[in-house]
């Protein structure tokens, strides 16, 4: 769903020219520390269901199996304390009302959410590197939804409207050779 | 020249016998009409004599309290692969075929300046290819490098390359050489689609993609380290996993699109974990932002790995590795945060109080209102992971995970996804049987 025909915007690092020489060289065997490329999906929708009746695993089942029954793909799946959460393309919006509403549990959408991709290979080897894109993204003043992450990237949703925000100020503090510079500089 | 690198994990160089078994299958290349090149790591595994947490245990021993120098840290465990390729090489030798020891910095390997988790920089392997050329089988210190300083220090500094290190070292090599094939050896048969501990019964795939081997490790299963994965997608050589002490084929791992399809590739778990969950309704709207970022801001610093984050208007919450658990614990218990211009006061608070908090919070009880930021904590879960290939947007894969657990009488207590897979939260005691129940349905037994 996520590959669907949602548009794709993405910023690729370009070191500046006062990148050091030993960044420089490291992709001549393996891919550079920290982010490489930021890339946004527009076209989605947050949506919330709450209020559940009890046994709430029950009720949550009961409202998986409608939406999957009505064909639509959801993502970022979060168990709330009294409901869930997830995401679907904002195309699908009108049907998967349609079917909360069927249902009659309580619910409300965010439209016009934006998914940031954040792509840095290895993250997890990277101590902190995970937090730290969180820490930078929260900083930036916009209201995260949700957050996933793939072993080569880091996923968020959040209001389309701050998405180009987010993405430069990711691009001015955890891309291209200042970061890494700072990465090295604190090893040594 | 066909070359061909052979990486020998620790359990592959354990014991004399594991050694002679290596030592076979070189030889074995060698007779096939390949160069062989060797890479070994230290010698057996964790309590071994020689292993890597032994050595680091022997400076922990003179004072916990004290973390060793990253520089003669490094300097200290890269001794474990010095020793193994010595014997390595000197085994070849009793055998009757010409070999020769290489540190990683003789072998031609730079690398830039982070001490415990360097990354290659770059290969010159003039001196490999010389003794190749004399007929050598050579062997290589997996796991470490050298960094040469701007300015041409001499002799450059001795790097490791972190965790998996031996395997990128071999696939590297294999680059810089442009060897015909790497080949990892462990104990296993290759790349399982779930741990035969839990699933006794996992097949071993032929073939799997590096995007798919990569989450497979990104997830806690340690089979090849995505760095090695990369590398060797980056510069097309074909990469194997096979098992030292058998003739199975092994697992090929291959570029996208030579194995293109949608499926399930396996059912992998994280070790334990402990979630936490930061309860933000007390907090003014306002500060919100400032409580988050803060939390983050200390994970970033202190180096904590985390997973499953979750953040939603009124509460914050992740996943640690228990090891990591007690530092989360130690710099955020009874942390105070001043925030707005009327300076309101907020007390973290780790699980069930401290004495450490409520002290904080008598002192700060002149100061007017301490507002607690409590943090839940579910100690003993495990992250389980369904991995797959083009397969995450399916609808109902959600549906059709959680109804299976729930079926088994297994808790979720948090889910979260990916592109490449989807993770479930569940205690930690049910672990193998979510594993299980999970291989079951995805058919798993018969993937191949």
């Amino acid at each position: 769903m996520r590959r669907s025909n949602n548009r794709t915007e993405t910023i690729s690092c370009d070191d500046s020219p006062t990148t050091p020489p030993v960044a420089a060289q490291e992709t001549a065997f393996e891919k550079q520390r920290g982010i490489s490329r930021v890339e946004t999906r527009v076209g989605f929708c947050q949506v919330y269901v709450g209020q559940l009746s009890q046994p709430l695993s029950v009720h949550r089942l009961a409202v998986l199996r409608a939406i999957a029954s009505s064909g639509i793909s959801i993502d970022f799946l979060k168990l709330t304390p009294s409901g869930l959460s997830f995401v679907v393309p904002e195309g699908l919006r009108t049907t998967l009302v349609d079917v909360l509403q069927g249902l009659g549990v309580q619910h409300s959408t965010r439209p016009d959410r934006t998914i940031i991709m954040v792509h840095a290979v290895n993250m997890r080897d990277e101590e902190g590197l995970i937090a730290e894109i969180v820490e930078s993204a929260i900083a930036s003043g916009a209201q995260i939804d949700h957050i996933g992450d793939g072993h080569d990237h880091l996923l968020l949703v959040l209001s389309s409207e701050h998405a180009p925000q987010i993405a430069a100020h990711f691009e001015q503090t955890l891309m291209g050779g200042v970061w890494r510079q700072k990465r090295l500089t604190k090893s040594a | 020249m066909r070359i061909k690198v052979m990486k020998f994990g620790g359990t592959s160089v354990a014991t004399a016998e594991a050694r002679l078994a290596s030592a076979m299958r070189v030889i074995q290349a060698k007779e096939q009409g390949f160069r062989p090149v060797v890479v070994v790591s230290a010698i057996g595994r964790r309590g071994a004599p020689y292993a890597t947490d032994t050595l680091i245990g022997v400076l922990k021993e003179i004072d916990p309290s004290v973390d060793p120098d990253p520089r003669e840290l490094d300097l200290l465990i890269a001794c474990g692969e010095i020793m193994s390729s010595v014997i390595f090489a000197h085994l070849l030798k009793t055998l009757g075929h010409s070999a020769q020891a290489f540190r990683g910095g003789q072998a031609g390997i730079r690398t830039d300046g982070v001490y415990g988790n360097a990354r290659i920089v770059g290969i010159n392997p003039v001196s490999l290819v010389k003794a190749l050329e004399q007929g050598n089988i050579v062997v290589v210190c997996g796991f470490q490098g050298v960094y040469v300083a701007g300015d041409g220090a001499p002799g450059g500094e001795l790097t490791t390359l972190g965790r998996g290190g031996s395997d990128t070292t071999a696939s590297a090599l294999g680059a810089a050489l442009k060897a015909e094939a790497v080949e990892i050896y462990t104990d296993v048969d290759g790349v399982k689609t779930a741990d035969p501990d839990a699933v006794p019964a996992a097949p071993t795939l032929r073939r799997v993609t590096y995007d798919e081997v990569a989450e497979i490790a990104h997830l806690g299963a340690s089979v090849v380290h995505p760095r090695a994965a990369e590398i060797a997608m980056q510069y097309d050589i074909p990469l194997w996993v096979k098992n030292t002490f058998s003739d199975d084929p092994g697992t090929v791992i291959v570029k996208r699109e030579d194995h293109p399809g949608r499926r399930v590739t396996g059912v992998t778990h994280t070790g334990k974990l402990v979630y936490v969950q930061f309860d933000l309704s007390v907090a003014a709207q306002e500060d919100r932002i400032g409580l988050e970022s803060r939390i983050y801001q200390t994970m970033a610093k202190y180096g904590v790995n985390l997973f499953m984050l979750n953040l939603n208007p009124s509460s914050t919450g992740f996943a640690v590795p228990r090891t990591q658990y007690p530092m989360v614990r130690d710099v955020l218990d009874g942390l105070v945060i001043p925030l707005g211009e009327e300076r309101r006061v907020y007390l973290f608070q780790i699980g069930t109080a401290s004495r450490e908090v409520e002290t904080q919070a008598t002192l700060l009880e002149p100061f007017g209102t301490v507002r607690r930021v409590k943090a839940e904590l579910t100690e003993g879960c495990t992250m389980v992971s369904l991995v797959g290939h083009d397969y995450m947007q399916q609808p109902g894969l959600f549906l059709n995970v959680l109804t299976t657990l729930m079926d088994g009488q297994v808790p979720v207590l948090q889910t979260s996804d990916s592109d490449y897979s989807l993770s479930v939260l569940v205690p930690e005691a049910e672990t193998n049987r979510a594993v299980r129940l999970l291989h079951d349905r995805f058919q798993l037994e018969a993937a191949s």
